[in-house]
């Protein structure tokens, strides 16, 4: 019978021995570091966006631009797994330091490389006139880029900024690797204990999709409200 | 509309632009007066826009100078920020910031200032959005307006900040022609009332009706200069008549 054996893989592969429970905890590591990351790479992103875009426009921060680009070129141009790697063996090699905070600014740091592209497109698409406008008002540099380019430049991103956040969700999937235990992770114990690959990463695949699904949903509900100025 | 000739709000002595190698403007010497109502008219390409932008520092000069209420605006030192306040400018592209109301477009820069609180700010804007006509509009987003009622919310947002001069960049060239008349008519209204303007324009009959001065700018310098009555009717540069032939 099909159905009975599917029934024993199922009790075998999550229910006994709370087996599930390591799908559990591997998705709260799996979304601590996602968190954590997100905002880092959110912050850097941003920083590393304004610098770059005040930079093109008018010709400050030469130093500060420098730095960025050479960060932009080395994260960019390397695995993150070798990032990782880097961050847990070379870096922290020496130290004892909790592993969600190696994670956190491994991926944090990479996920900002491809978030300040992203923003400093969006900056540089807002029309020139806007800074104009604001300028010529009284508002200085950071008041403009606070009050009137990145809220709109932000709009425009959005849908790329959502897709760099789903790559990054995945790609946390690389952890195990510095011995944390996250969703693909917990999968593939489960599987060294029955010798069965389909049904925990079957699982796992499930549960990414979902929180990609969920996640989109979450975005287009934002994206919808930023778009209550526009005509209809 | 009384001009104040012992009140120099501007003076620009030997303004020079350039973009690399191409020389804009050419030693720009002039004084804008309280109450003055200035229109600059020229070819396209003359520098007219440049003179205009380099007032609120918008381009920065590569040579001259320009002392706004005595104050020479184009030291590095100087705090831009505070002078381009009393400045107020209106392009010809409006650029009303489009993810604000009308409303907020109004309030931002005096709030965001600290110069009122929100509701000095509130009520001022209201003030103002009955002054250009367009009261009910207070919480529309710009996208939904026509172009000349943009431009009149743009007009209202600058002055706002309460300006000793406004600068305006071309004002109506991008409106369809049915709605320049409704801008120009608000344009007049505030040179009655006694605001120092500048106005690059292609409008002869605003030069000609409105203005106290009208300026000839070609080749990056003032060509010619005088009162709207003699600028039209005795035209003395060679260029000035031949450009005058071509618009009038």
């Amino acid at each position: 019978m099909i159905l009975a054996d599917i029934k024993q893989d199922f009790y075998l592969n999550f229910i006994k021995d709370d087996r599930y429970m390591w799908l559990v905890d591997g998705l709260k590591t799996t979304l601590i570091i996602t968190f954590f990351a997100a905002i880092l790479g959110v912050i850097l992103g941003f920083i590393v966006a304004i610098i770059r875009s005040a930079h093109d426009k008018s010709g400050h921060f030469k130093i500060l631009n420098a730095v960025c680009r050479v960060y932009l070129t080395v994260i960019r141009g390397t695995p993150t797994m070798i990032q990782l790697l880097i961050m847990n063996f070379v870096i922290f090699g020496a130290v004892s330091i909790n592993k969600v905070i190696v994670g956190s600014l491994a991926f944090g740091i990479n996920s900002g490389a491809y978030v300040a592209e992203i923003v400093r497109s969006g900056i540089m698409s807002i029309d020139q006139g806007q800074t104009e406008a604001g300028r010529s008002l009284g508002l200085n540099f950071s008041q403009t880029m606070r009050l009137i380019i990145i809220p709109q430049a932000f709009k425009n991103v959005l849908p790329a900024l959502v897709n760099e956040f789903i790559v990054l969700i995945k790609e946390t999937s690389i952890i195990g690797y510095i011995g944390m235990m996250d969703l693909t992770k917990g999968a593939m114990l489960i599987q060294s204990r029955t010798y069965n690959a389909f049904w925990p990463l079957l699982a796992a695949a499930v549960i990414y999709l979902v929180l990609v699904m969920f996640l989109t949903f979450l975005m287009n509900k934002l994206e919808r409200r930023l778009r209550t100025n526009e005509r209809k | 509309m009384s001009v104040n000739k012992d009140k120099v709000l501007i003076e620009v002595q030997g303004l020079k632009k350039a973009f690399g190698s191409n020389q804009v403007l050419n030693g720009i010497t002039t004084d804008i007066c309280q109450g003055e109502v200035v229109v600059v008219i020229g070819p396209s390409g003359s520098g007219k826009s440049t003179f205009l932008r380099s007032l609120n520092l918008l381009e920065v000069p590569t040579g001259g100078r320009i002392l706004f209420e005595g104050t020479d605006i184009t030291d590095p030192k100087v705090d831009i920020n505070r002078h381009r306040q009393k400045i107020g400018m209106v392009f010809q592209q409006f650029n009303l910031f489009p993810h604000k109301t009308v409303k907020e477009n109004i309030m931002l820069a005096p709030v965001t200032l600290k110069l009122m609180t929100k509701e000095e700010a509130s009520k001022r804007a209201d003030e103002l959005l009955e002054r250009v006509g367009l009261p009910e509009k207070a919480d529309t987003y710009p996208d939904m307006l026509s172009g000349g009622q943009k431009q009149r919310i743009a007009i209202a947002r600058a002055l706002a900040m309460n300006p000793d001069v406004m600068l305006f960049d071309e004002p109506t060239s991008a409106l369809d022609p049915e709605m320049v008349g409704e801008v120009l008519e608000l344009m007049k209204e505030l040179a009655e009332s006694g605001m120092t303007m500048v106005v690059v324009t292609h409008e002869m009959g605003f030069a000609r009706e409105v203005g106290t001065r009208v300026l000839f700018i070609d080749d990056g310098k003032i060509q010619e200069e005088n009162t709207p009555e003699e600028f039209f009717s005795n035209p003395e540069n060679q260029r000035l008549k031949d450009f005058l032939s071509k618009v009038l």
